[in-house]
């Protein structure tokens, strides 16, 4: 009973058994934290251009671009258990045929509580385009701020940081050439 | 192809541990060295271990033990494999997925999960995906599941005739399409021709996070010579274990 087998067997079992209860205790202790920062976002210009679709080429397609201005402090969402924030800005509208969308059309990863407040005057980093391959007739869609807290260990929580008070409306198409 | 990579996946393994309290006698002079409180025992004395001897040992008591006792072990150690199946299959059954518990394979999705981190995944029916989501899907012709973030949902759309997405009647139809954080566009390409994912490719979505935990199951499909060592010895172990 005194071997040193069960000597390794006890102390190996009692670390992994308290390791297992810190990283519990550590990933309950985030539910304690329940700060939801809010900051202002606003688009500033949206341009439409037609252009060729990336899989067909005689399939025309168009393309948004969207400037916007965003300005939150984050700061709050860092606590010991914060890996990391992934900050995402999406559209959201309904088309006519009553399909909902929510397309991503810039993202940002905070890593450090220093960079957490944020103030970014930006443009889509994704290419947004419409399903049916045109913004016509397409209704004013809103634009969101929303984050991903992702822990060291434990559950991804999500949020909604700012949002634009009035649905953006798409401009008409403009061919350049 | 692309460079980067999709995160690759595999299942965590689906076998439980074994009790595997064992005391082997021969190891015993060992106490001394590490100075541990002991009581006399026969073996104090024995100045090396001698592996033949040991075995030999063991093979006595496993005779003296009979073959109800070999019967037992194995009927043992065959329910420890069963319960740890059933634990397996019964966090699928809760959780609605395939898998509810797997493991990064690449490096798609870093900084937020590096190789070896342990992922936990749930598939509710009658909830829909939303951008930001990070989830695990299985393209047909793919064999492995990949994981990667929700960049646009299509809700209420299907595919229809000439890959024109249509309203669907069907309020649970939804389109997806995924991008890998640590890649620069999205992912079509992985998409083994299709243009969007459906609902019926989706595995589940991550909702908690353990790192580097899921490196034992990388390595031992790196060396499969430790799985075989881990697998023997446990199998060993439940043999001639005495009490």
């Amino acid at each position: 009973m005194h071997s040193i087998y069960a000597r390794i067997n006890n102390i190996s079992a009692l670390l992994s058994t308290s390791l297992m209860c810190l990283l519990g205790a550590i990933a309950v202790s985030s539910y304690f934290f329940t700060a939801d920062p809010k900051g202002l976002l606003d688009v500033s210009s949206i341009q439409v251009f037609p252009g060729n679709a990336r899989r067909y080429v005689n399939k025309n397609q168009d393309f948004a671009f969207v400037n916007f201005n965003v300005s939150a402090d984050l700061t709050p969402l860092f606590n010991w258990n914060t890996k990391q924030l992934f900050l995402y800005l999406s559209a959201e509208y309904t088309n006519p045929q009553g399909i909902r969308n929510d397309v991503v059309i810039w993202d940002k990863i905070v890593r450090r509580k220093e960079d957490a407040n944020i103030d970014i005057a930006g443009r889509n980093k994704y290419v947004f385009r419409e399903p049916s391959s045109s913004f016509k007739n397409i209704p004013p869609a809103h634009y969101t701020l929303k984050y991903n807290v992702m822990p060291y260990v434990g559950v991804l929580t999500y949020g909604e940081a700012a949002r634009t008070k009035e649905p953006v409306a798409f401009p008409e198409s403009r061919d350049l050439s | 192809m692309r460079e980067s990579d999709a995160t690759l996946l595999s299942r965590s393994p689906k076998d439980g541990r074994g009790a595997s309290e064992t005391c082997i006698h021969s190891l015993q002079p060992f106490t001394a060295i590490l100075s541990f409180p002991q009581p006399p025992s026969p073996y104090f004395c024995q100045p090396s271990i001698d592996w033949p001897a040991m075995f030999a040992d063991e093979l006595k008591t496993l005779r003296r033990l009979g073959f109800r006792h070999v019967l037992l072990q194995i009927l043992n150690f065959a329910s420890v494999l069963a319960s740890g199946l059933m634990i397996w299959k019964g966090l699928g059954l809760i959780t609605n997925t395939e898998s509810p518990i797997v493991v990064v394979l690449s490096g798609s999705m870093e900084p937020a999960f590096y190789r070896g981190d342990l992922l936990f995944l749930t598939n509710p029916a009658n909830e829909k995906y939303h951008t930001g989501d990070i989830t695990v899907y299985k393209v047909p012709g793919a064999d492995i599941p990949i994981v990667h973030r929700v960049l646009e949902t299509h809700d209420g759309a299907k595919i229809g005739r000439r890959a024109s997405i249509v309203a669907s009647p069907l309020s649970q139809d939804q389109l997806l399409l995924t991008k890998g954080d640590n890649n620069y566009i999205d992912d079509i390409e992985l998409y083994q021709g299709l243009e969007w994912l459906e609902r019926k490719h989706i595995v589940g979505k991550v909702r908690g996070f353990l790192p580097y935990i899921g490196y034992v199951t990388i390595a031992m499909n790196d060396f499969p010579q430790l799985k075989y060592a881990l697998l023997g010895g446990l199998g060993l172990l439940a043999l001639i274990q005495r009490e």
